[in-house]
């Protein structure tokens, strides 16, 4: 049992009223890691140190982030869930709002916090960040609704662990034909605050207000505190009425803020344990341990018990949490409904739909496409590419996004730049060969004020329903946060207000050096053509279909075949019927009545 | 239906049958036409005739024995040492099922041929047991030739059967034999009795060939089928375990071996495909290797066919006449030394012995 300090977030109460700048000069490398002591890898470090440290400032703070890429492979850097207003340009994923940093390059995201609540970073360059390219991010705000209801501002993240390099997996185990279910790859381990064992030292009836984040990049997680219960305050940066609950289900990118007050005597330390959800894992191999523990120590020197095994998970249902600001329902005015469906390609290997489309990443990031078209084409999805499941919206109107699953798998979805509302959410369906699908006209349970989030899960085989206002201009991704479902393509592209966002939205130099330096067109519709924005010719696709029956190859197989067997069974009966001939010759013979002939043979 | 008739199983055990019904068949002639002077006394006719059956029946039920033997040790064994190399095992039967089957195909054409050839032989045999075996063997060998024969005749096809259709049926499950042996032994019987009855062979000839082109239908869907197991094995070992649960669809087979793929008609699971399977070796998943396979296979039966043919014409195989002819000529050379020998013998007989004393034995 290893003893591991509980990483506090250091920062006072009492600091400067005036908005301070605070800069992160970070040169990202490999540096070797063995946070779950069965394996030493090599992970991303930022100034040769991992894990991650945590970006921290007030409300109002501007947030610079310098980073310098020495990875021998590109990357970027999204901040998660911050809205990034009049800053689409540092959003960070790659071919969406900018190219990929280049190895070797200089990169600044420079943006403001202009909302509450706890965040994360990530790299959003393919499946990097679950090599550890990944940290915390904690805005403080002197005006929170709780803040005379805690002593202590901590954090807590978890994640799932791989000992695999995570691009390689991809490309070797995951999306290729010898996995044609699709199946995820298999974590190996767990972890809590990047490491295992940990030993939260707290102080008798004290309130700590925990800010918990999952930065994995699959598993979703339980949460609960043995012999404590909590109270929801906060989830993806929206303050909620304070909820009591003892267990939460944190999806991989979902934030929930609690309050939890420790005990009045100290004799005794109590287990809290993150568990994988192993619904999501397709085996479960035996050397797996999908529980890791840790313990609120009131006694260091006293006994760490071991977790208590539990029937079942009886977690709070985030639905019915309601927003502090009770924000009235959103009345849609527009709706883009798409069905989740996995399945193969020509190429064998198993990718991940909305309807029939698979997202390809463009030849030129969809940012640089509004602002490089001529302003009547860049209101037209069209040109932001056939395969990317592009979709404009008007400044100011109400987006609904209905997610219809296709498939078992509970999906984790996120929406860039924003926080939406959460109509409906239905159950799973009772078996894998039914689906609920959503129906206008006949809706489910809904809540008067809609709880608000960036990151909710689809049921298996069920639906969800959110909405959210357009009127933050700018390029916004909308995915599975799943990373290997990422890389299968489950994700579209939001365009809102695009004559918005050419009014008001500049790309700073070195972002146009990373495209040219690493040799991305950055100007263009989806195939980098500039001259016809209606022209496609050239962008990138999804791979052909399966056949789905007999091609030309197989007819002519079949067809030769059918002509050999008829050419064959043709030589057998010449054969047959030439035998009648030479039978009654040698007969013949045998029986003397016409002589013997000295050449042929006559026994065979 | 493949469960309970396995196809290749019948057509052997009908050959099998079919040759022995034929010697029986040509004894049972001779017979009639008067053999051990059976025109003279009745009663000798009804004895040398109860001898035929007695012996072929004695014969029959030993086969039988030995055969519910060898087939029952052989499942009991167990079959589940398979496992995950099952692909491979069903892919090395299946080409032992087919060069089996290859081989007694050609034989089959040849059937008709072999009651003349049969005929001679038996003659033969008859003349010989007149002047050899002189000992106790002989005199009974002699007295009982008409069960003896017959009894190692259907003894020794009851074998071949046997370890014939255990070759080409290790992946049948057990209860598919029955059927087909019970059948082939019908259709063997019937085909036997219509050549006694002094059948047209031409007639007969047709029908061999039409049951000649059928086997070997079977065989080419045979090699072709050994060939897709072996892919498929390799697919599965490749993929891992998730092969089974794709069921026809998408990731049950390799892409980029495929030259045609259908969701459906599946030959090892749906229905009537399941006989198409069986007769033609269809696959509803075909590589490039089964449908190759298949056509070297008919590739390589036409160019045997013709070898054989060439054969017949000139006396010899292609680029080999001068070796075929010497073997030609020594067996030319020993028939006449035979027959030469059997004439002086004969000469000497009818020297010293003015009459003949037992009836059965001269020609």
């Amino acid at each position: 049992m290893r003893f591991a300090p509980f990483i506090a977030g250091a920062f006072t109460a009492a600091s400067a009223v005036l908005a301070k700048t605070v800069q992160y000069d970070w040169t990202l490398s490999w540096v070797n890691a063995n946070p779950d002591e069965l394996y030493d890898r090599s992970v991303v470090g930022v100034n040769g140190a991992w894990p991650l440290p945590a970006i921290q400032g007030k409300v109002g703070d501007r947030v610079i982030v310098n980073i310098t890429n020495n990875l021998g492979q590109p990357t970027s850097i999204h901040f998660h869930g911050l809205y990034q207003n009049g800053t689409n340009e540092m959003d960070g994923p790659v071919m969406v709002t900018q190219c990929p940093v280049p190895d070797g390059s200089n990169f600044i995201y420079n943006f403001t916090l202009d909302q509450v609540g706890s965040y994360w970073y990530h790299s959003h360059w393919k499946a990097q960040y679950v090599n550890g390219l990944r940290g915390p991010l904690l805005i403080y705000d002197d005006d929170e609704p709780f803040k005379d209801e805690y002593d202590e501002d901590i954090y807590l993240t978890m994640s799932d662990w791989y000992h695999d390099e995570a691009n390689w997996l991809v490309k070797n185990e995951f999306l290729t034909l010898k996995n044609p279910t699709g199946a995820e790859p298999i974590p190996d381990a767990g972890l809590l605050n990047d490491t295992q064992n940990l030993q939260w030292v707290v102080k008798p009836d004290t309130t700590y207000k925990i800010r918990i984040i999952n930065i994995g990049g699959f598993v979703s997680q339980y949460i609960w505190f043995e012999g404590h219960d909590f109270e929801i305050v906060e989830v993806d940066g929206i303050y909620v009425e304070n909820q009591k609950a003892s267990m939460l289900y944190v999806t991989v990118a979902q934030r929930y803020t609690i309050l939890l007050k420790t005990k009045s005597s100290t004799s005794e330390n109590f287990p809290f344990m993150v568990s994988f959800d192993l619904n999501m894992l397709d085996n479960l191999p035996d050397t797996l341990n999908y529980n890791t523990t840790g313990w609120i120590t009131y006694d260091t020197e006293g006994d760490f018990p071991d977790a208590a095994i539990i029937d079942e998970f009886d977690f709070y249902d985030d639905f019915y949490l309601v927003p502090v600001d009770k924000e009235e329902t959103w009345e849609a005015d527009t709706t883009v409904t798409a069905t989740v469906v996995m399945d193969n390609l020509g190429d064998g290997a198993n990718y991940a739909f909305f309807n029939n489309i698979t997202y390809v990443a463009p030849k030129v990031p969809t940012l640089l496409s509004v602002l490089s078209a001529p302003e009547n084409d860049s209101v037209n999805a069209y040109i932001y590419g056939s395969n990317t499941n592009a979709h404009v919206f008007e400044y100011g109107e109400v987006v609904e996004i209905v997610i219809n699953n296709g498939d078992t798998g509970t999906h984790p979805f996120h929406l860039h730049g924003h926080a939406f509302q959460v109509i409906e959410r239905s159950n799973a369906s009772d078996s894998d060969d039914d689906f609920i699908v959503y129906d206008a006209s006949n809706p489910g349970i809904r809540n008067e004020y809609p709880m608000r989030r960036d990151t909710l899960y689809l049921r298996p085989n069920g639906y969800f329903v959110i909405r959210f206002k357009a009127d933050n201009p700018g390029v916004w991704f909308f995915h599975c946060h799943i990373e290997w479902h990422l890389e299968q393509g489950l994700a579209m592209v939001l365009v809102e207000a695009p004559l918005q966002i050419r009014e008001r939205i500049t790309i700073p130099d070195d972002h146009w050096e990373a495209c040219k330096v690493g040799g991305y067109s950055y100007e263009g519709n989806a195939a980098a053509n500039t001259q016809n924005y209606f022209d496609l010719t050239g962008e990138k696709v999804q791979p052909n279909a399966l056949p789905a029956g007999f091609t030309a190859r197989g007819i002519v197989a079949l067809v030769f075949s059918c002509v050999s067997a008829f050419l064959g069974m043709g030589f057998l009966t010449w054969y047959g019927l030439s035998e009648l001939k030479t039978t009654q010759h040698e007969v013949a013979q045998i029986m003397g009545e016409i002589p013997l002939d000295d050449e042929s043979g006559e026994s065979k | 239906m493949a469960q309970v008739f396995e196809v290749s199983v019948f057509f052997i055990v009908f050959r099998e049958t079919l040759e022995a019904a034929i010697i029986i068949s040509v004894l049972l002639a001779f017979l009639k036409q008067g053999i051990g002077k059976s025109m003279d006394d009745p009663a000798i006719y009804k004895r040398l005739v109860k001898h035929v059956w007695i012996g072929s029946a004695i014969g029959f039920f030993i086969c039988l024995a030995i055969g519910g033997a060898f087939i029952g040790t052989w499942y009991s064994l167990g079959r589940d040492i398979w496992g995950s190399s099952e692909d491979i095992w069903e892919g090395a039967f299946s080409i032992v099922a087919t060069v089996i089957i290859s081989v007694m195909g050609l034989a089959m054409l040849r059937l008709n041929k072999l009651k003349e050839k049969w005929r001679v032989k038996i003659a033969e045999a008859m003349e010989q047991r007149n002047h050899a075996g002189k000992g106790m063997f002989g005199r009974f060998s002699r007295k009982y030739a008409m069960a003896l024969l017959p009894f190692i005749t259907v003894l020794r096809e009851g074998v071949e059967a046997i370890v014939f259709v255990g070759g080409v049926s290790l992946t049948a499950p057990a209860k598919a034999f029955p059927l087909p042996v019970v059948c082939g032994l019908l259709a063997g019987c019937t085909v036997g009795y219509l050549m006694y009855k002094g059948g047209d062979f031409v007639k007969i000839q047709y029908f061999l060939i039409i049951a000649t082109c059928f086997l070997y239908l079977v065989g080419a869907g045979l090699f072709s089928k050994a060939v897709w197991y072996f892919q498929d094995n390799n697919w599965v070992k490749f993929v891992g375990s998730d092969v089974s649960e794709e069921g026809s669809g998408a990731g049950s087979y390799d892409v980029r071996q495929s030259v045609w793929h259908v969701n459906c008609c599946n030959g090892e699971t749906d229905g009537g495909w399941m006989i198409f399977n069986a007769l033609f070796g269809w696959v509803n998943s075909a590589t490039y290797g089964s449908v190759i396979g298949y056509n070297c296979y008919w590739i390589v039966v036409m160019i045997t066919v013709s070898l054989m043919l060439f054969k017949e014409k000139k006396g010899y195989f292609p680029f080999l006449k001068s070796w075929t002819e010497k073997q030609e000529a020594k067996k030319i050379a020993k028939r006449r030394a035979k027959m030469e020998r059997l004439q002086a013998e004969q000469q000497a007989e009818m020297s010293f012995e003015p009459k003949t004393v037992e009836s059965a034995d001269s020609v």
